[in-house]
């Protein structure tokens, strides 16, 4: 049972932003996998609108060099989706990991985004596909970065007032991409790691490397000094063991000295060497 | 109170629900449909699942207006006491069944994934049963049963 609240079904996102605008303490609700658990541990909300009818916040296209998912899209289809199966591999991956099949016929890209967990399953292969989100209210629209949006754990830009409703990201053609996770078990845990990348190469050299990491910083983050120090050099195992240091100790200045560290970093640093490709 | 109107079994269905009324209460106290199971509450267990366009959903995290214009099945679907779907002869025979609870949830997954699988293999099998936890029988039989069941969908052609 959950407590009293009242709720709207929303057809279109004008219907979805005037709300927003207008009411009190309205609460947008997706799939309705993490807020619904919250609400029946007490959290309390007294205006909900469901947005999952709105079919202008459904589906994957493609938009030139981009593809553009709605926010309201599931992790099922983003899993299966064709276009992010051939141009975003990591996505895909990341996607079909989370929670469990009825979680992912549920629950939605803009929802892991907005709810912004530290281990949002879908946060490191957006960063690595440059994500911009389009977040509508009623008096218009702004676009952001992901990288930006999310400003600390569970914490976001949005307001009380603003919806997101587009998730645009970089196809990447001719990248080798996967994401990996680490978790207690294979189905319906929480992953207590992962890593997204997408890496360029042409004749053992380095073109774009592209490398995030979630489920251990308070934000999943691009190490970018690793990055740059690997771009448009030729692949050896001092440079990668290099890299690797460098994005270690990224996550060391960024997060302090933390007890899981002890099998996080070996972890991860076995991870970077085997997807950098250095032994 | 809202009107809601789906497709519910087969059939076009209109009730009245509570804005912050769950499809599992829903289901179970408008509908007496006492398949479907309330377990863990927070979406973990699968003993609540139900089918919204023949995928398989929580309906302890699913809110009832949100079935409008959908098509749900739940285990009364498939068949009654005197009329077993050959998917649930199965798990009798295999010994899939225990306590019982988890098994409406068990055989609407199992119903769902041979409906687009007709020929699974045994990681399909475990993979579309993840979201369901069973605590008696080690999912051993669950996953024979269903592996026995499927030249059923296969000759539905």
């Amino acid at each position: 049972m959950l407590p009293r609240f009242s709720s709207l079904k929303a057809k279109t996102k004008k219907e979805a932003v005037t709300a927003l605008a207008e009411g009190e303490e309205v609460t947008l609700v997706a799939g309705g996998t993490d807020l619904l658990v919250r609400m029946k541990r007490g959290e309390s909300h007294h205006h909900l609108i469901d947005i999952t009818s709105i079919e202008e916040l459904q589906g994957v296209v493609a938009e030139g060099s981009r593809i553009r998912i709605g926010a309201a899209t599931t992790h099922s289809r983003v899993s299966t989706d064709p276009l992010i199966r051939e141009s975003a591999r990591s996505l895909g991956e990341a996607a079909s990991g989370i929670g469990s099949p009825q979680i992912r016929n549920m629950g939605t890209i803009g929802g892991n985004l907005a709810n912004a967990s530290p281990c949002a399953e879908s946060i490191a292969p957006l960063l690595v596909h440059d994500a911009l989100l389009t977040i509508e209210s009623a008096e218009g629209e702004r676009v952001e970065a992901l990288a930006q949006f999310i400003t600390a754990p569970y914490r976001t830009t949005l307001t009380g007032r603003e919806m997101l409703s587009l998730i645009r990201i970089e196809r990447l053609e001719g990248y080798r991409e996967g994401y990996r996770r680490v978790a207690k078990r294979a189905a319906w845990a929480v992953s207590r790691l992962g890593i997204a990348w997408a890496i360029k190469e042409a004749e053992d050299r380095f073109l774009d490397v592209r490398l995030a990491v979630g489920s251990c910083t308070p934000r999943p983050f691009r190490p970018r000094s690793a990055e740059a120090l690997l771009n448009g050099r030729r692949r050896e195992k001092w440079l990668v063991e290099e890299a690797v240091k460098l994005c270690l100790e990224e996550i060391r200045q960024i997060s302090g000295e933390r007890p899981s560290f002890i099998y996080k970093l070996p972890v991860i640093r076995d991870l970077l060497r085997t997807i950098l490709g250095g032994g | 109170m809202k009107n809601v109107t789906f497709t519910l079994n087969g059939k076009v269905v209109t009730s009245a629900v509570e804005d912050h009324e769950l499809l599992l209460d829903a289901l179970r106290e408008r509908f007496a449909l006492k398949s479907v199971k309330e377990a863990c509450s927070i979406g973990e267990c699968g003993a609540c699942t139900v089918l919204i366009d023949d995928e398989p959903h929580y309906s302890c995290l699913t809110l009832a207006t949100k079935v409008e214009g959908h098509d749900v099945k739940t285990l009364e679907y498939l068949g009654d006491i005197d009329r077993l779907h050959p998917l649930q002869e199965s798990f009798i025979r295999h010994g899939a069944v225990q306590c019982g609870y988890c098994t409406p949830g068990m055989l609407l997954v199992a119903y769902s994934l041979l409906c687009k699988n007709r020929n699974p293999t045994e990681d399909q099998i475990r993979e579309a049963l993840s979201g369901n936890l069973c605590r008696c029988t080690g999912y051993i039989q669950i996953v024979e049963a269903i592996k026995d069941a499927a030249p059923v969908f296969q000759s539905e052609g």
